[in-house]
């Protein structure tokens, strides 16, 4: 159940597990500069300034350079988080697009969180 | 008459299992031969072994492959890509699976362009004697055939001159920097017969795809597409909607890796000595996108 924060305005949004960064923001009604959506444009990538992700499947070198897979740079239409994680947008903000669904993000996160921690079942 | 038709390309996928899905169930190709890594399709009106051909690893184009229609066309077009300055080597049969000999042109945008005269023949599925008009049981979008391609360039200007030169291709619809003669080229688009356009180069980057295209009939026909797309959960990139530039109707959707596809439908009757249609920058978005009328910024920036 991991949890991305945007820096630097501080968006939390909760993603499903094995859920992409981009599907993740989208589906909380986010949107950003992205293009194929399959890891064939490099368009979507960001920092990932703290935490671990991973990749599912094999991205081009065209798309990713030797440097760019250790150096932080996150393509976020194929990377999955492996725990929580913070990123940086690189020239563009993100935009919120459907505020519904980012209501409907922070409820599941605060769920998440308090089943986690226990408290949900002290609330019964 | 030369060149013919683009009658191959050659793209590089990520992962085969699920190129093969998009190429085979969505697309409704028909997958004719898997060898060396590599898969081979053709659609169903198309009587030559095959038009695309996917191969597991990156992203990208690997080479178009245009027929020509006569073999000394070969030599000719060899000696008129030499004339201009490109480096062309002979292929052998057989280098392509049921592909003729032809030349390998190394063109000046950095993209590889095989030249042949040959393919096995395998026929059309619906065939020549008393043919019904469409195979009856078609899979999802059932594209017919390939179509064109749009690449891009450094030098778009320099590349229609190649095209003219040495495949004696003629532009039909042009994005120009200004009416004046002097004027660079933003976009061109090509055709050697009276298709509308068989390859189009707009100016961005070396060596790079921007999409490679499916024909359909008409606008019903890009409609049901797109609404496919949706259901097989195919990121559509615009569409439906209609180019300015060739009139064409058209979808733009990303394949399983990131390159981009595109459904095309329509546009009208080339010939060499009509004039020119010219569009200006500022008017760029109307001609990509004749109903939104501004460009998305995917449009120059997603290539693979
Ligand atoms: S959106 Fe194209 S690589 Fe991620
Ligand atoms: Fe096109």
């Amino acid at each position: 159940m991991p949890v991305v924060t945007v820096h630097p305005s501080g968006e939390v949004i909760y993603l499903d597990p094995d859920e992409t960064v981009l599907s993740g923001l989208y589906k909380a009604g986010y949107a950003y500069a992205i293009g194929c959506r399959r890891g064939g444009c490099a368009v979507c990538k960001v920092d990932c300034l703290s935490g671990q992700f991973k990749y599912d499947y094999p991205i081009a070198d065209t798309v990713l350079t030797v440097e760019e897979r250790s150096d932080g740079t996150c393509l976020t239409c194929r990377a999955v988080p492996k725990g929580d994680i913070t990123i940086e947008m690189r020239d563009e903000n993100l935009r919120l697009i459907n505020p519904f669904l980012r209501q409907l993000n922070e409820k599941a996160r605060i769920r998440a969180k308090s089943v986690l921690s226990g408290t949900e079942s002290k609330e019964q | 008459m030369g060149i013919m038709r683009m009658g191959y390309a050659h793209v590089r996928v990520t992962d085969m299992a699920e190129a093969k899905n998009h190429y085979a169930n969505t697309l409704g190709l028909y997958e004719v031969l898997e060898e060396n890594g590599r898969v081979y399709y053709k659609g169903w009106d198309e009587w030559d072994h095959h038009s695309v051909v996917l191969e597991e690893g990156g992203v990208g184009l690997v080479k178009f492959g245009f027929k020509v229609e006569h073999e000394f066309d070969i030599d000719e077009i060899e000696k008129k890509a030499e004339t201009f300055g490109c480096i062309v080597e002979r292929m052998s049969k057989g280098e392509n699976p049921e592909v003729s000999d032809g030349i390998r042109i190394h063109t000046p945008s950095d993209h590889l362009f095989e030249v042949y005269h040959g393919q096995t023949m395998v026929g059309t599925e619906v065939g020549t004697h008393n043919p019904e008009s469409f195979p009856r049981h078609l899979v999802g979008v059932g594209v017919p055939a390939i179509d064109h391609a749009l690449v891009t360039a450094e030098d778009v200007k320099g590349m229609e001159r190649f095209l003219t030169e040495t495949f004696g291709f003629y532009a039909t619809e042009r994005v120009q920097t200004s009416l004046e003669p002097d004027c660079d080229y933003i976009g061109t688009w090509m055709t050697g017969g009276n298709q509308i356009h068989q390859l189009a180069v707009i100016a961005g980057p070396q060596g790079k795809l921007h999409h490679f295209a499916f024909k359909l009939s008409d606008w019903n026909e890009v409609g049901h597409a797109a609404d496919l797309f949706s259901m097989d959960d195919v990121p559509i990139d615009v569409g439906p909607t209609r180019h300015g530039i060739t009139r064409g109707q058209t979808v733009y959707f990303f394949d399983p890796s990131g390159n981009r596809n595109e459904v095309f439908a329509g546009g009208y009757t080339a010939y060499p000595d009509r004039p020119v249609s010219i569009w200006t920058p500022d008017q760029i978005g109307k001609g990509i996108f004749y109903h939104a009328r501004e460009l998305n910024d995917r449009f120059t920036s997603v290539l693979t």
